[in-house]
């Protein structure tokens, strides 16, 4: 059984003329251990997706469908119930180290915030267990004592901190929401290093948000490709990048620099992601789709189908194998 | 932090001189002769000149500055004219009853105003909300002084609970004595406390929104718990700050609601000190109201550092 199990999530948040439909039907699988990245642009409902599972979607948003930890539903549970996993099941890295954590409480107090919470540990156990995590992801305690503030610390240290308080409870699910997009080139790797190595070491699942293929292609091993509230394609990270079934995974990955040879033009997807709460009949790629038929605008894309084992895409005009993209 | 503190601390002594060098010009310059203004114009001519000398009115400007200013390092205020009485002990003795009542009076502000703000963001936009944030803006409507006989009208004239008027003193008890200012402090405190309600609300209201407050909830703190323990230092500052500019307001508010309540304070001694022409004793008062008021933004400033770390001196570590 899967640890994290998404099923037929749909997420609606209020706007200005009416509920505006966010994710629509995604489902996904995480099994224990495992390390799944979900990628896609700005706005295809990644960051959603992961704020789905914990819980914390914005105010007046309305969730359906499952969300299963271990095999409970998360989706429906009383707030109160969900504070109890949140932090000791469940963490999460978020994107922004500069403004994730408190600005006036010391670096050593956030990470020990968790386990005097969940794990009822003493204030001196919890910050004796702060020191070690600290030291654990890069911050040894001599020259980066408790008592400092996060000001007092770079951005890639920051995101140090994130990481140790993610870790502070033992959790069994990751959730890193481009955890290196606002770092500096040089700091993104180790990063990245350090979160596969933790997670390789503890053996907690990872779920990684990003819009970098690169950085799913070095960290995970399957992966779901998002696009407007959607799953376009879905398999082990190997298979995907082996045989990019979707026309939207091909473009995604034309669009990636390290893909285009030295010198050349850095192709571009045309047009825009369609505005959240568009409705069309057909396909939401289709007018950004140079195989799109007219049965891509007329009728919506059929469900996740196989196209090898293990390996699902959701589109009328799968890409064979040998096609250049 | 020592150097901070020092800094803060010249600054201070800097805004002091300049506020006696202004109040010494205003009183005893611009309106022509002091001594004159003091007697009025019938006075017999041989008391002018004796008040002037005893003024020093006769000697030049910077000296009498000088003078002035020596005397109130050693603490000589001068002596009232209309009292007979050292300023000073005038001063102290008032003192004692208007400083009781100016901090009662920020107490209760606060200690009414951060809860209710708070609990207001907590239901922002609920019946809860609406309904303490349209009864802070009825206070802050009120006048303090319209206030302060509704007060007594309905406490103590209606319900005989609180003494209309009159200060027991001291000598009485601490209980007679805070109950005597007790009504006055509420009168100062209500309509502040609706401004300082309502800028506590938008302030948490907009810390609420700040990613760090999300990260304590995914750290498995329910949305009271991280505002509490999260939002809510964060949302101080701009709370802090308006507090500090209250208190102007609020010395201000005592001379009308001392003589409302009839308490001998320094309120009322000024209000009497200007109706009766005592110079010296106006010239004293406002220094040490100027001076308060200066203390209190200094305290303001220290707060700021207490409160947020990135305004405190110090070294960046990575």
């Amino acid at each position: 059984m899967s640890l994290l199990c998404v099923d037929d999530l749909y997420v609606d948040l209020p706007g200005g003329v009416g509920p505006v439909r966010v994710l629509d039907g995604v489902s996904f699988d995480l099994p224990a251990g495992g390390a799944l990245g979900l990628v896609g642009e700005s706005g295809c409902g990644k960051s959603m997706t992961a704020l789905a599972v914990m819980g914390l979607l914005p105010e007046g948003a309305k969730a359906n469908g499952r969300i299963r930890l271990n095999g409970h539903d998360l989706l429906g549970l009383p707030d109160a119930t969900l504070c109890t996993i949140r932090g000791r099941r469940m963490a999460m890295v978020f994107q922004e180290p500069m403004t994730a954590l408190n600005p006036v409480q010391t670096i050593g107090r956030q990470v020990a915030e968790a386990p005097r919470r969940h794990l009822g540990l003493s204030r001196a156990a919890a910050e004796e267990r702060a020191r070690h995590l600290l030291d654990r992801v890069g911050l040894p305690t001599m020259r980066f004592p408790p008592d400092l503030y996060p000001h007092q610390l770079s951005g890639g240290q920051r995101q140090r901190v994130g990481i140790a308080i993610a870790l502070s409870c033992d959790p069994v699910l990751l959730i890193a929401d481009e955890p290196t997009t606002a770092l500096d080139v040089t700091i993104q790797a180790q990063i990245l290093d350090l979160i596969t190595e933790l997670s390789l070491e503890t053996g907690m699942a990872l779920l990684l948000i990003s819009h970098d293929l690169g950085v799913i292609a070095q960290t995970t091993d399957r992966m779901a490709v998002m696009y407007a509230g959607r799953i376009a394609e879905t398999g082990p990270t190997a298979a995907v990048f082996g045989h990019m079934a979707h026309p939207y995974t091909r473009a995604l990955f034309a669009a990636m620099p390290q893909a285009a040879e030295t010198g050349a033009r850095l192709s571009a997807i045309p047009g825009q992601v369609p505005a959240p709460g568009r409705t069309v009949p057909g396909c939401h790629f289709a007018d950004r789709c140079r195989h799109a038929g007219q049965r891509c605008r007329d009728a919506p894309p059929p469900a996740l189908t196989a196209v090898d084992p293990d390996h699902v895409v959701a589109c009328h005009f799968p890409q064979a194998r040998d096609t250049v993209p | 932090m020592a150097p901070f503190l020092l800094q803060r601390s010249a600054g201070l002594l800097a805004t002091l001189l300049v506020a006696s060098a202004v109040i010494f010009l205003v009183l005893e310059v611009l309106p022509g002769d002091p001594a004159l203004v003091m007697l009025g114009i019938n006075a017999d001519s041989d008391t002018l000149q004796a008040l002037r000398a005893e003024m020093g009115l006769d000697r030049p400007l910077l000296e009498r500055y000088a003078d002035w200013l020596i005397d109130l390092v050693q603490g000589h205020l001068g002596t009232s004219v209309t009292y007979d009485v050292p300023v000073s002990d005038l001063i102290g003795e008032r003192i004692a009853v208007s400083l009781p009542l100016a901090l009662l009076a920020i107490l209760l502000s606060t200690a009414i105003a951060i809860p209710v703000g708070v609990v207001a963001a907590a239901h922002h936009g609920r019946l809860l909300d609406t309904t303490v944030m349209g009864v802070a803006q009825l206070g802050v409507a009120v006048p303090n002084f319209w206030l302060a006989i509704l007060l007594i009208l309905v406490f103590s004239v209606g319900l005989r609970w609180l003494p209309a008027g009159g200060f027991a003193g001291w000598d009485a008890g601490v209980g007679p004595a805070m109950l005597s200012l007790l009504l006055p402090a509420i009168s100062l405190a209500l309509p502040q406390a609706a401004i300082l309600a309502r800028v506590t609300r938008s302030s948490v209201l907009e810390v609420l929104r700040e990613d760090y407050v999300r990260s304590a909830r995914a750290k498995g703190l329910s949305q009271g718990q991280a505002l509490w323990h999260h939002a809510l230092r964060n949302a101080l500052i701009p709370v802090v700050t308006i507090l500090g500019l209250q208190f102007s307001f609020l010395l201000a508010g005592t001379i009308i609601i001392e003589n409302v309540f009839y308490l001998p304070g320094l309120g009322r001694l000024l209000f009497q000190a200007i109706a009766q022409r005592d110079l010296i004793v106006v010239k004293a008062l406002v220094l040490i109201l100027a001076a308060a008021v200066v203390v209190v933004n200094f305290l303001v400033d220290l707060s700021y550092a207490l409160l947020d770390p990135r305004l405190r001196p110090g070294v960046r570590h990575g």
